[in-house]
C-alpha cells in the first residue's frame, strides 16, 4: 500500500522552475536535517543565482553570501558558533566558477562543514551561460557554438579535486535522476552531516541536475540528457568515505 | 603611562579587549604586525586566529561572524582593502556591523609602503557598490587610535553598520606610550543568527526597494547626525583654519599651537570622523570667525582630497565665498618647517586656492 | 624637546637603540616618540629611526631637524649629516667609516670606535649599546644612573634581564668614552 511521505517542516515554497533538481535536493536537505534533529540548530550559507530561492524556501537561519563566498561565510559561521549545523548551498557556477577560490580553501583548511553544489552544467538564474561544468559541444547563452573546450578548459571535477589532493571528512556526487540514485543521494546528504556533527571534518556533495528552462527542453527530455549525456561524464559515487 | 608600543600592536591589543572572537585576515605592509600578534594573542586567550587565503574570503569570513552577532576584525591596506570592498557592501546592505582596520599605504594599485591618506574619498564614500556610508574614525596618536578601536564595536552595533579604523603607515609603525582600556565581556548580540530560526527574513521575490531605502538613509541621517567627532583649536578668532585629520592633523596640532603663540591668527579643525565630516564646525566657525579669510587642508595625498569636503560644507553653511586650499605633502610625516613655508606662500599669493 | 636620528645597517640594532633611548624617557617621566623609516628603505638592508622625547605631548614624530645623528656606517653619515640641526652633534661609528668625515658648519662631529669597545667588554652585538651610553652622556638630559636604570627596565620587561651585565657593561664603556 502506497504511504504518504510527509513533507519536512522546513520545506517552503521555493519558486524553481518546472523540472528543475534544485526542489529534490532541498527537500533531502530538510529531511536529513530533521531525522537528525538539527532542524533548531542550523546556519545555512547560499550562494547567488538559483540558490537565492532558499531564502523562501527553507526554514532554517541562513545568510545570503556575496556570489562565490559561501566557503569563507560558512568558515566565519562555523568558527564564531562551533555548536551549530552549518551548510553551504551553492551551483556550480557560484562554487566553481567566482567561488572556486573559497570553495577550495575552505575544503583545504578542512573546514568543519557541509558544501551542497548543484551542477547544472551552466549559469541558471542569469539566463544559460556557460560555466566551467558546461559539457563540451554545449550550446550556452556564452557559447552559442557549442563549447570549445580547447579555448575555455574540459568540464571541471571538483568533488575528485577535493577528494585526491586535499584531507576532506566526505566526498561524493549524487544526482536528481531516478528514486534509487535520490534514495542514495539521500545517503551522501546524511553522511556528509553527520561527518559534520562528529566533528570530522569537511565534506560536499555534488549533485547533478537538469536546468530544462536554460537547456531548452522538455523537462522529461532534460532528464533524459542528464543520464544519457551528464552522468556518464560526470562519475557518481563517493570519493573520499567517511573514516578512510 | 604605559611602555613603548608599536601603533599596530596597541590597536589589535585594543580589539582584543573590545571582545573579538574572531580575527580574519591576509598579510600586508603597513599592516601585518596587527594579524602577527594576534595569530598568538587570540589563541592564547582561547578565540579564534584565520589566516585567510585573500582579502576577499577575510571579510566574508568576518560577514559569516558578524551575522552571528559576535564581534571579529580584519585589517588591511592598499589593494587589500579594495578587495574588501564587496564584503563591506553587502554587510552594509544586510545591517551587519562589522569593524575595518585600514592602515594606510600610498597610492593606487600595489602603491608604495609609505604612510598616506589617498585613501580617503573611497572610505567616506562608503567604497563598494551601492548607496551607503560607513563611519570612518580617523585617530592621530597611538592611544587614540587605541580608544577608537575599543569604542568602534559599539558604534558599529549600535547602528548595525560598518565602521572603518583608518590609520596609516605611520601611526601603525610608530612607537608611543599608551593605557591600554579593560576587557569587555564577550557577548553575542540578541540579533545574530543562532540556527534557532527566530530572525525572519524579507520576502525574496516581494522586496519594497524604495522602503528600504528609506529605511537605511534614516539611519544614515541619524548617524550623521550623531556621530560627528572633531577637535578645534582657535576657531573663535582664525583668520585661516587648517583642516587635518589623521598623522597630519597631529603635525598640525602642535603647529598650529606654536603659531597661535607666535600671535599668527591660525586654527586647527581637525576631524576625528572622516565620515560623518564635521560640518557641524562649520556652522561654530561662520558664528565665531567672521573675520575667516581661508580653509586649508593638510594632506597626504597628490592634490588634496578632504579639500573637497572642505568646500563643500563651507558652502553648505553660508563660507562659500572664503578660498579654501590644499597643502598636500604625497605621503610620510609633513615637516614643520614646509608646511609654516608653504603657508607663507599662501599668504604671498603664490599659492592658489583650489575652490 | 628633542630630536635623535639613529642610522646605520639592518643588524646593527639601530632601531633597538632608538627604543632604548626612547624608553630611559620614559623611564624619566618624559613623552617619546619612536619612528622607523618605512617605505622602499625598509628593504634595502639600511635602517633608520627617528625618536623624540620630552616633556609634555609630541606633535609631529617624524623626521625634522635632529639634535644628535647616530650614523652605524659611512651610508648613512652621507646621507643624514646635513639634516643635523646648527649645534647639534654627528656622533660616528669610527670602526665603520670608510673615509675621513667632516661635520657640516656649527655641528659637533664625535667618533666613538663603537665596535671594538663594544668587543673589549665582550659584548660582540653590544655596539649600539656602547652608543647609547655615549649618547646619554652627549645629550646631558639624562643621567648615567638614570639611563642604564631605564635600559635595563626596557630589556627586563622584555625577558631580556640575562644580559644585563654585559648591557651595562657597554653602556658604562661607551658612557665614558665620551
Amino acid at each position: 500500500m502506497a504511504v504518504e511521505k510527509r513533507v519536512p517542516a522546513l520545506c517552503n515554497y521555493a519558486m524553481f522552475c518546472a523540472g528543475c533538481g534544485h526542489g529534490v535536493l532541498l527537500r533531502l536537505i530538510c529531511e536529513c536535517l530533521e531525522e537528525l534533529g538539527q532542524e533548531k540548530n542550523t546556519i545555512a550559507a547560499i550562494g547567488v543565482g538559483c540558490s537565492c530561492h532558499l531564502k523562501s524556501g527553507i526554514n532554517v537561519d541562513l545568510v545570503q553570501c556575496p556570489h562565490g563566498r559561501a566557503g569563507a561565510v560558512a568558515t566565519g559561521i562555523r568558527r564564531a558558533e562551533p555548536d551549530k549545523c552549518v551548510f553551504t548551498y551553492q551551483g556550480d557556477g557560484d562554487a566553481y566558477n567566482i567561488g572556486i577560490a573559497e570553495t577550495l580553501n575552505a575544503a583545504y583548511r578542512n573546514e568543519n562543514l557541509c558544501v551542497f553544489v548543484v551542477n547544472n552544467n551552466n549559469f541558471g538564474m542569469t539566463g544559460g551561460q556557460m560555466s566551467w561544468t558546461t559539457m563540451e559541444g554545449q550550446k550556452t547563452a556564452t557559447s552559442p557554438a557549442g563549447r570549445d573546450i580547447a579555448l575555455t578548459g574540459a568540464p571541471i571535477k571538483v568533488p575528485e579535486m577535493i577528494a585526491h589532493s586535499f584531507r576532506p571528512a566526505y566526498v561524493a556526487r549524487g544526482a536528481v535522476t531516478t528514486p534509487a540514485e535520490i534514495n542514495r543521494l539521500k545517503g551522501y546528504i546524511k553522511n556528509a552531516f553527520q561527518a559534520q556533527l562528529n566533528h570530522e571534518g569537511y565534506s560536499m556533495v555534488e549533485v547533478l541536475s537538469t536546468c530544462p528552462t536554460n537547456w531548452g527542453m522538455e523537462p522529461l527530455a532534460a532528464h533524459q540528457h542528464l543520464m544519457e549525456h551528464v552522468v556518464p561524464y560526470y562519475q557518481l559515487g563517493e570519493f573520499k568515505k567517511r573514516g578512510e | 603611562m604605559g611602555d613603548m608600543i608599536k601603533g599596530n600592536i596597541a590597536v589589535a591589543e585594543a580589539a582584543v579587549r573590545a571582545g573579538i572572537e574572531v580575527y580574519a585576515g591576509y598579510p600586508i605592509t603597513p599592516s601585518t604586525e596587527v594579524m602577527e600578534y594576534l595569530s598568538a594573542r587570540l589563541p592564547e586567550l582561547g578565540r579564534t586566529f584565520i589566516q585567510a587565503e585573500s582579502e576577499l574570503a577575510a571579510i566574508n569570513m568576518v560577514l559569516g561572524v558578524s551575522a552571528c552577532g559576535r564581534r571579529s576584525l580584519t585589517a588591511s591596506s592598499g589593494p587589500g582593502i579594495s578587495l574588501k570592498q564587496e564584503g563591506i557592501s553587502y554587510m552594509a546592505q544586510m545591517n551587519f556591523p562589522a569593524v575595518i582596520l585600514n592602515v594606510v599605504r600610498w597610492g593606487n594599485g600595489l602603491g608604495s609602503l609609505d604612510g598616506a591618506q589617498t585613501d580617503y574619498l573611497r572610505e567616506t564614500r562608503g567604497g563598494g557598490n551601492g548607496d551607503y556610508r560607513n563611519i570612518v574614525l580617523c585617530p592621530s596618536t597611538v592611544q587614540e587610535t587605541v580608544d577608537l578601536m575599543y569604542e568602534a564595536f559599539d558604534i558599529a552595533e549600535k547602528y548595525r553598520c560598518i565602521v572603518v579604523v583608518m590609520t596609516d603607515s605611520g601611526l601603525g609603525q610608530m612607537m608611543e606610550p599608551c593605557e591600554m582600556p579593560p576587557f569587555r565581556e564577550i557577548r553575542k548580540c540578541s540579533w545574530g543568527l543562532d540556527g534557532t530560526y527566530q530572525v525572519k527574513r524579507p520576502d525574496f521575490l516581494g522586496r519594497n526597494i524604495p522602503g528600504e531605502s528609506d529605511a537605511y538613509i534614516r539611519k544614515v541621517r541619524e548617524m550623521r547626525e550623531n556621530e560627528q567627532r572633531w577637535e578645534a583649536v582657535g576657531l573663535e578668532d582664525a583668520e585661516y583654519v587648517f583642516v587635518a585629520y589623521g598623522m597630519c592633523g597631529r603635525v598640525m596640532t602642535g603647529l598650529v599651537s606654536e603659531m597661535r603663540a607666535a600671535g599668527q591668527r591660525v586654527g586647527l579643525l581637525r576631524p576625528i570622523t572622516a565620515w560623518p565630516f564635521p560640518e557641524k564646525a562649520f556652522a561654530q566657525m561662520r558664528e565665531k570667525a567672521p573675520g575667516l579669510k581661508g580653509l586649508i587642508t593638510v594632506e597626504t595625498n597628490g592634490e588634496g582630497q578632504m579639500v573637497e569636503d572642505v568646500a563643500l560644507y563651507a558652502k553648505k553653511y553660508g563660507l562659500g565665498q572664503v578660498p579654501v586650499y590644499a597643502l598636500p605633502y604625497v605621503c610620510g610625516v609633513p615637516k614643520d618647517d614646509v608646511v609654516k613655508a608653504d603657508f607663507d606662500r599662501i599668504l604671498s599669493g603664490e599659492i592658489k586656492e583650489v575652490f | 624637546m628633542r630630536e635623535v636620528l639613529f642610522a646605520g645597517f639592518g643588524g646593527q640594532g639601530v632601531l633597538t637603540a632608538g627604543l632604548i633611548l626612547s624608553q630611559i624617557a620614559l623611564y624619566a617621566g618624559n613623552n617619546a616618540t619612536w619612528m622607523p623609516s618605512y617605505g622602499a628603505a625598509m628593504r634595502g638592508g639600511t635602517a633608520n629611526c627617528t625618536v623624540h622625547y620630552g616633556e609634555g605631548p609630541i606633535y609631529n614624530p617624524g623626521q625634522q631637524k635632529p639634535d644628535l645623528l647616530l650614523a652605524m656606517n659611512t651610508p648613512s653619515f652621507k646621507k643624514f649629516s646635513s639634516l643635523v640641526r646648527p649645534g647639534g652633534i654627528l656622533l660616528l661609528n669610527s670602526d665603520m667609516m670608510t673615509e675621513e668625515p667632516t661635520a657640516p658648519d656649527g655641528v659637533r662631529l664625535i667618533q666613538v670606535a663603537c665596535n671594538q669597545i663594544a668587543d673589549s667588554v665582550q659584548n660582540a652585538r653590544g655596539a649600539n649599546i656602547v652608543m647609547m651610553g655615549a649618547i646619554v652622556k652627549l645629550l646631558g638630559d639624562f643621567s648615567y644612573d638614570m639611563g642604564l636604570a631605564g635600559m635595563n627596565d626596557m630589556f627586563r620587561k622584555k625577558g631580556k634581564s640575562k644580559f644585563e651585565e654585559k648591557n651595562t657593561a657597554a653602556f658604562q664603556a661607551g658612557y665614558n668614552a665620551v
